[in-house]
């Protein structure tokens, strides 16, 4: 397991200065800069969303309000005269803020009550936003400076910000406190007997990854130098975490970066085409997904390694992808039963 | 402006409303009670509903309120099917596997409406469309009224088939106990594909009944599903009194706090109650009325 571990982190790290040497390699091509940097912050993004998502099990459709907190965040900061570097930090303070205002009620429901308050959340953000004209710009959006770095400056941003969301979902996934919200997934009330501070781990989750993915949105908006209410907080990009996160391989680390490249580069096809043709792609696929592979594409991967060492040597290797497997519930019972708030909290 | 006879027209239009929608929550509440999943794809069959029924408006020019009655057999089939296909499958998983299920289903049906009748808006102008009644010095938009007294005609016969006939104890039973109800002889897995047949069906007489009252596009079953999700939830999700109940409490608080707040943000109001709903009262209304009273 550790030396697996370890070469895993490796081979991240050798992407990692691939893909930041492919500016020097391949000098002026801005389509594949462009390409790189959606696709960079998808990837933080769907790795980020996973923490909580995956690793602690709370499927939340409503990220949107985290992106478009920090995109707002860094456009108002930024038209108020601050250097944008300085304000992706502070959306991801803002939107942290917010999910720990928004998740220490929420994160007490039970599974899919939590997923269907979030589309509430997300929702009644969007258009509290679209109201708010004097900040937000309402309809018309806001236009941002127009002096802006390079499109490489903005790609290694980029990186940095998938860098980083890699680093923390991985040192999560070996620590305690990961081990804690596998625990917590699998069963809460055991979880908490054994003394996991439940309700603690799951704020944390939520914090860290919305602070992640706010940071996110600031980036884009100093990329795109525009906000607009509909477009950082919608219910559309809400759900491409899910299916980014799902696709790729729930509560695996490299799975949802997987997911990310996929997603964009099927989005990025079919576009220019049938602008939405995408979701239909993706809804087919998760269909699939759910119903044969519930562990992604990382749950496949791991199975047809897991076959071929198996055909070769004797002893099958060891549970592929063990934490996105069939989960499972025991009987019919409680959380089944009841929507409410768990008893613990 | 708050003069009486402002707010009684606006409690009027605001239980006329309750009629519909606690027509396009019970199937929802039907399918949450006997299996306790959450179907996200209700809004898919919402908004599928509503643009068969403008198919059928636009090839025969049937109205859309028989249109609604026709498109209860199709739906009923499509239901039962995605039962039998899809949800049967991973129901016994967690429960967050089949909301993302139907989740998907959801994405599925919504973009294949806008791979055939792009993302326009569309609407059906009846002969009666912009007619009103005035009774009692109060003007009542026809269409309003029609779609009242059918989703209320529709409640009744559902209520009489829950009350009545074996079908409907048996699944009223399933709902109180599933176990309970294997016991004593009830296909409780037969009762499930008819309630998610029900429920769908439901679904598509509600996506009819829409069509008379508003515009549409694929998009359009989304704010609506979260209606509904509001309502089951204030209702007391399983007691499917409640969701009458909680058309009403929606429909009313919707429609009074329009009056203190820009009309654009009234969708605000559905999804602020539904998270507090669902935090500070699981039980529903009734619980919390049966709390306050002990």
């Amino acid at each position: 397991m550790r030396s697996s571990l370890r070469l895993e982190l490796v081979a991240a790290l050798a992407v990692g200065l691939l893909l930041a040497a492919v500016p020097m390699l391949i000098p002026g091509n801005i389509t594949l800069l462009n390409l790189g940097i959606l696709t960079f912050l998808y990837v933080a993004q769907g790795v980020a969303w996973n923490i909580l998502g995956g690793f602690a099990g709370y499927v939340s459709f409503g990220y949107a309000a985290f992106f478009g907190l920090g995109a707002y965040t860094t456009a108002l900061l930024w038209l108020a005269g601050w250097s944008p570097v300085l304000t992706y930090p502070i959306g991801g303070l803002v939107a942290a803020a917010f999910s720990l205002l928004v998740g220490a009620p929420t994160l007490r429901l039970v599974g899919p009550y939590f997923s269907i308050a979030t589309i509430g959340v997300g929702e009644a953000m969007r258009i509290l936003m679209l109201n708010l004209d004097k900040i937000t710009g309402g309809a018309s959006g806001l236009n941002l400076p127009t002096v802006v770095p390079s499109k490489t400056w903005f790609y290694f941003v980029a990186l940095i910000c998938a860098a980083t969301s890699y680093a923390v979902a991985a040192w999560i996934r070996t620590s305690r406190f990961g081990l804690g919200l596998t625990a917590l997934r699998l069963d809460l009330e055991a979880a908490e007997s054994l003394g996991v501070r439940t309700t603690l781990f799951k704020n944390l989750a939520h914090i860290v990854s919305a602070a992640l993915v706010g940071a996110c949105g600031g980036v884009y908006a100093t990329y795109l130098q525009y906000v607009h209410p509909d477009t950082v907080f919608s219910f559309t990009l809400s759900i491409s975490l899910v299916l980014i996160a799902l696709i790729g391989g729930l509560g695996t680390v490299w799975g949802p970066v997987l997911g990310a490249v996929v997603f964009f580069v099927v989005q990025d096809y079919l576009q220019t085409s049938y602008p939405t043709f995408h979701l239909l792609v993706y809804g087919l696929l998760l269909l699939v997904i759910i119903l044969f592979e519930p562990g992604g594409m990382a749950g496949l991967a791991g199975r047809l390694v897991a076959r071929r060492r198996g055909a070769s040597a004797g002893p099958p290797a060891a549970d592929p992808a063990p934490h996105a497997e069939h989960e499972r519930a025991p009987m019919p019972r409680a959380d089944a039963e009841r929507p409410g708030t768990e008893r613990t909290t | 402006m708050f003069t009486t006879q402002n707010l009684v027209s606006v409690a009027i239009a605001a239980l006329l409303t309750a009629g519909l929608y606690a027509v396009m929550s019970y199937g929802l509440a039907i399918i949450y009670g006997v299996m306790k999943v959450i179907n996200v794809s209700n809004a898919g069959f919402l908004m599928l509903g509503a643009f068969m029924t403008l198919m059928y408006f636009q090839w025969w020019h049937l109205d859309p309120v028989a249109g609604a009655v026709l498109n209860l057999l199709p739906f009923f089939g499509a239901g039962w099917l995605v039962y039998k296909l899809l949800v049967r499958r991973v129901v016994s998983a967690r429960p967050i596997a089949t909301l993302l299920l139907l989740f998907a289903l959801w994405l599925v049906i919504q973009n294949v409406a806008l791979a055939i009748w792009g993302s326009d808006d569309q609407s059906i102008i009846t002969a009666y469309t912009y007619k009103s009644l005035i009774v009692g010095g109060f003007r009542l938009p026809l269409t309003r009224l029609i779609v009242f007294a059918v989703a209320l005609l529709a409640l009744s016969l559902l209520h009489f088939v829950l009350g009545h006939t074996y079908v409907g104890k048996a699944l009223r039973a399933t709902v109180q106990d599933p176990q309970a109800a294997l016991l004593v002889g009830i296909d409780t897995e037969r009762i499930s594909a008819l309630a998610f047949g029900l429920g769908t069906a439901l679904s598509g007489f509600a996506g009819s009944l829409l069509t008379l009252l508003f515009s549409f596009t694929p998009d359009f079953g989304g704010p609506f599903q979260l209606k509904s999700f509001t309502i089951i939830v204030l209702g007391g999700l399983e007691n499917f009194a409640g969701v009458t109940v909680g058309a009403a409490v929606l429909a009313l608080t919707e429609s009074f706090a329009v009056l203190f707040m820009r009309a654009s943000l009234q969708n605000v109001i559905a999804y602020g109650l539904l998270v507090v709903a669902l935090i500070v009262m699981p039980g529903g209304v009734a619980q919390l009325w049966a709390r306050t009273r002990s």
